[in-house]
């Protein structure tokens, strides 16, 4: 038998690379040219890696870290040590630690709601909590309309909410919120750097995992091959693609929910992988290049928040030894504002902000934008934004086998939603599905 | 309140942040998982349970439940 899997990223490479090791035959259809998916890298100098897309992994990715070592790849730490920056009132300051200089009670006070509804959500399957209903209904940015009275927290949330899952809260709802911030391990794990979700990140870059992964498949995987229809007949599936049909016995697909519905299938899916409120991760990655990390022999941790953008942080993602990088993180409803920006002015604004946030600092020597909300093979990222409704009328068909296709991806993992871990861990559950199938 | 009774609300709100049962009256803190971000929550509980508003740097000065307990009794007397 042949599987076809659609989409090379880490979810579909990791349930190719299971199949082929169940002694099965797989053919990987990635539409673009590039392995990776939502992980790719740039070179910030020679042999110098940043990742563009996904980055940070902890201790509780099991799989990932797994994979990492399976593959002969290394971890690097992310760095957080010295003084912050924050342009969240009406001054930029410098202040030990990571935590930003508002109302620490007011803030103190949304935390306790937050991890309230984190607790109370059923992450493995969100449509079943008490309550679903109204929680699927309502969305972030109601829930912080009627709940968050201190401007402190008002300012604060919708930049903790781009920070963790790139959502403007408009558009999530307040089940998708709590699930996501449970699925990742609950809020502490998930904002953490030293003993939560963003301890490390993968020497060399993320996309090092499925370019290990796709040179071990070889010529199993078809790049620029995007996929246009699935078409399920009496003992097997036809794959469609721009230049011609692929058949097999099965298809997994593993692309995120908004990409997956613009294939068509036959004979048509019982319930759409998304819906008209579905909306994209909104997330821009901007990476400062600089000769060295030069915050350092300042003090700096070269993180910063700002209430403002486009960089409502900064990250300090130098490579290990190498030339400093600062990551900045456009997020929410601002990635959207700069997005719509001529290259020039998205310059101009980054430049402008990071003299303001570093005035110790030089212009850097480089620097890139990674633009993923308008990124057509990925339509957002980190993840999908499930929307007022989605959970209870779409979720409970996410996992579910439309008999020959299976779905993998990040977005189909309850554990670890929206992280590199949740994609791998979809993949090892497609795959499992279909051997457990055919045997 | 007595003294004693403070520290012992205090010992249950960190056990509840910190989502332990390992917090003594002499706990760190910081050194028992705490984050800024969890300190937060301990001061909006304190705020809840006893009127008390504390800073950060005031609760990283007294991390214990019973140095916050001394603090929250010199505020309140």
């Amino acid at each position: 038998m042949t599987v076809i899997v659609v989409g090379a990223g880490l979810a579909g490479l990791t349930a190719a690379t299971a199949l082929a090791a169940e002694g099965i035959e797989v053919t990987v259809l990635e539409a673009r040219d590039r392995v990776g998916g939502r992980t790719q890298g740039i070179e910030v100098a020679p042999g110098q890696w940043a990742d563009a897309g996904a980055a940070y992994l902890g201790e509780r990715h099991t799989e990932l870290k797994a994979l990492i070592t399976r593959l002969g790849l290394a971890t690097a730490p992310t760095t957080m040590t010295g003084q912050s920056r924050f342009a969240v009132s009406s001054a930029t300051e410098s202040v030990d630690g990571r935590f930003p200089p508002l109302n620490a009670i007011a803030l103190g006070e949304m935390f306790e709601l937050l991890d309230e509804l984190t607790k109370s959500v059923r992450a493995d399957a969100p449509w079943l909590t008490p309550d679903a209903e109204r929680l699927d209904r309502l969305t972030a940015a109601e829930w912080a309309e009627s709940n968050l009275h201190h401007p402190d927290a008002r300012t604060f949330f919708p930049l903790f909410l781009g920070e963790m899952m790139a959502a403007d809260p408009a558009d999530v709802s307040v089940l998708h919120m709590a699930f996501y911030l449970s699925s990742g391990g609950g809020i502490r794990y998930l904002n953490a750097f030293k003993g939560g979700a963003q301890e490390d990140r993968v020497d060399g870059g993320a996309h090092r995992l499925s370019e290990l992964l796709a040179a071990k498949l070889g010529d199993r995987v078809r790049l620029s091959e995007p996929v246009t229809l699935v078409e399920q007949t009496g003992d097997g599936v036809k794959v469609r693609t721009g230049t011609g049909v692929y058949e097999g016995s099965r298809v997994v697909i593993a692309v995120p929910p908004l990409l997956a519905d613009s294939i068509d299938y036959s004979p048509a899916l019982p319930a759409p992988r998304s819906s008209n409120v579905t909306a994209r991760g909104c997330a821009v990655k901007v990476h400062l290049v600089y000769p060295k990390p030069l915050w350092r022999d300042h003090g700096l941790s070269g993180w910063s928040v700002s209430a403002d953008g486009p960089l409502l942080s900064t990250v300090d993602d130098s490579p290990p030894g190498g030339v400093g990088v600062l990551t900045g993180f456009v997020t929410g409803a601002e990635a959207r504002t700069f997005a719509a920006l001529s290259e020039a002015d998205q310059r101009a604004a980054v430049l402008a902000q990071a003299r303001g946030l570093f005035p110790q600092l030089p212009d850097p020597i480089g620097y890139h934008v990674t633009d993923w909300v308008n990124a057509d093979y990925s339509r957002g990222c980190y993840a999908a934004l499930f929307g007022p409704g989605d959970w209870l009328r779409n979720g409970p068909h996410l996992t579910r086998p439309h008999e020959r296709v299976h779905w993998a991806g990040t977005e189909t993992s309850t554990e670890f939603f929206g992280l590199l871990e949740g994609a791998i861990r979809s993949g090892h559950r497609a795959a499992a599905e279909i051997t457990s199938a055919v045997r | 309140m007595p003294a004693d009774r403070i520290v012992d609300g205090i010992i249950d709100i960190f056990r509840r942040v910190l989502e332990t049962d390992g917090v003594h009256a002499d706990s760190d803190f910081f050194e028992t998982g705490g984050d800024s971000l969890l300190a937060t929550r301990v001061l909006s509980a304190i705020v809840r349970d006893h009127g008390t508003e504390l800073t950060i740097a005031e609760f990283i000065e007294s991390p214990t439940p019973s140095t916050l307990a001394k603090r929250i009794e010199s505020v309140t007397r």
